[in-house]
């Protein structure tokens, strides 16, 4: 059935927020594992429900995505082979909205989460790849499957792109950054971004 | 398809006798795909691991430019080629078209009839009503996991096809899976094509279906073949399909929202989203 195919557009980032580690959880799933149980302690955080700081919520959670997500690694996989192409300035540019854009899009989500069970089905380790494997189990009786592919740099594993039910986030956007920049100039690109983030909710 | 609805018998079959079919069917090579190869290798070999080859093809593309690397990166090229190129879409303009119509039919039509249901019945009614649409349409699940050599697939479906008859009160229930934990095979006609070799060849948006592509609509032809519900006189089907499409769509409100927000161009966000979900279903 394809019933679910706009289902990984939608929760693209919905991050692992419940428990249910396997004991034999290496590495990448437990830092994983840090991040969402962060993220779900600030939205369950009784002193930070008060709509008069919700801006300081929203930062927060911001802030502990940032310490998960590799942006640039993100935008540059998306833009592909006009990545090559952009100035560092532009480079630098094109992150930030590109981080803008995905980060906006996951805080509206995630205020929408509502106890979704989640199992963590394992990971696999490559040298400095690994894929941790999760399926979330959603109030109508449906698994969704989900991949995060992580890197490491350091000691910490960053996430380069999700996969929900084989839909990757940086494939999906690679596809749309593509069938722009084959029409029309990057700067239309740019412009593009910036007009959406002027029209969205912040 | 995208959201499934009935189509007269007669459109189906202009489909099939339509001349580019024929055309397309010359162009499309017939040759075992990865997902066969793999399925049957994997009998005797060790399953080659499926996320790496959806991960080659971010890497491919990295390592094609110029750019320093930093880790060292994986040269092995799986079948991310297809994902990487995406799918051909030589009627894009016509299926801008049908996307737009999908668009305005979806938020001035389906979604208010939807969100009047939502607020009538509940969601688990709403649920088993989907549990029960989702058995009629077992044998369409039964003879394509066997046609892709999925015998023991095709066996649990008939299985929980039976018990969920039974068990399930006419398959409202998917006792099959919630109580016996019956492994599904969730097997289309168009992922059988494509099993045995069948590229998308082009991708199709048609006005009220929704997504598809040439190899899936011949699958959607083929599956309504299997459907009892093809062979309902015309007022029980008038009835029974717009009830089953709203069902569908008011366990769904959000979704398609969410997938506009989160795009720069919706279309090929959804065109994109559509051949990756369909080329993962092949390859599980």
């Amino acid at each position: 059935m394809n019933r679910n195919f706009l289902f990984p557009m939608v929760s693209a980032f919905l991050l692992i927020l419940g428990t249910g580690v396997p004991s034999m959880a290496g590495e990448p799933t437990e830092q994983i594992k840090q991040t969402t149980d962060k993220i779900l302690s600030i939205l369950a955080d009784p002193n930070l429900k008060n709509p008069a700081r919700a801006e300081e919520r929203k930062q927060s959670v911001r802030r502990t995505i940032d310490g998960r997500f590799d942006w640039e690694e993100l935008a540059r996989r998306s833009l592909a082979q006009y990545w090559a192409q952009r100035t560092p300035d532009e480079k630098e540019e094109f992150i930030q909205l590109y981080r803008e854009l995905l980060a906006r899009t996951y805080l509206n989500k995630v205020q929408d989460y509502s106890g979704e069970t989640v199992r963590y089905e394992g990971e696999s380790i490559e040298g400095n790849y690994a894929t941790v494997k999760v399926r979330i189990l959603t109030s109508k009786n449906t698994e969704i499957p989900v991949d995060y592919r992580v890197m490491k740099k350091g000691s910490n594993w960053l996430v380069y792109d999700i996969s929900i039910e084989g839909v990757s986030l940086v494939n999906n956007y690679r596809s749309q950054f593509n069938s722009i920049l084959q029409k029309s100039t990057y700067q239309e690109l740019v412009k593009k971004l910036k007009d959406k983030s002027l029209t969205e909710k912040p | 398809m995208g959201i499934n609805q009935g189509i007269p018998i007669w459109i189906a079959l202009w489909l099939i006798a339509f001349p580019g079919l024929s055309a397309a069917q010359a162009i499309v090579q017939f040759y075992p795909s990865e997902a066969s190869q793999v399925y049957f290798q994997s009998e005797t070999d060790d399953p080659e691991p499926a996320p790496e080859k959806i991960e080659e093809s971010s890497t491919q593309v990295a390592a094609a430019n110029p750019e320093p690397q930093g880790p060292e990166e994986s040269t092995d090229q799986a079948e991310s080629e297809e994902l990487e190129v995406g799918i051909s879409d030589p009627f894009e303009p016509l299926n801008r078209i049908s996307f737009q119509f999908n668009d305005k039919l979806y938020f001035w039509l389906l979604k208010p009839v939807a969100v009047g249901y939502k607020a009538v019945v509940s969601q688990e009614y709403r649920v088993c009503f989907r549990n029960f649409f989702e058995n009629l349409i077992a044998p369409v699940r039964v003879v394509n996991c066997a046609l892709q050599g999925k015998f023991k697939g095709a066996g649990n479906e008939t299985a929980r096809f039976f018990i969920n008859t039974t068990l399930g009160f006419f398959g409202f229930f998917d006792q099959g899976k919630d109580k016996f934990n019956i492994d599904q095979c969730d097997e289309d006609f168009g992922q059988t094509l494509g099993f045995w070799g069948m590229k998308p060849v082009f991708y199709l948006e048609w006005p009220v279906l929704g997504s598809s592509s040439l190899r899936d609509t011949i699958g959607f032809v083929g599956d309504m073949a299997l459907d009892f519900r093809t062979y309902l006189t015309r007022p029980i089907f008038a009835i029974v399909r717009p009830f089953e499409l709203e069902n569908e769509v008011s366990l769904r409100i959000g979704q398609y929202e969410d997938l506009k927000e989160a795009a720069i161009d919706p279309y090929v966000a959804k065109r994109d989203a559509y051949h990756q979900y369909r080329n993962n279903k092949i390859m599980e």
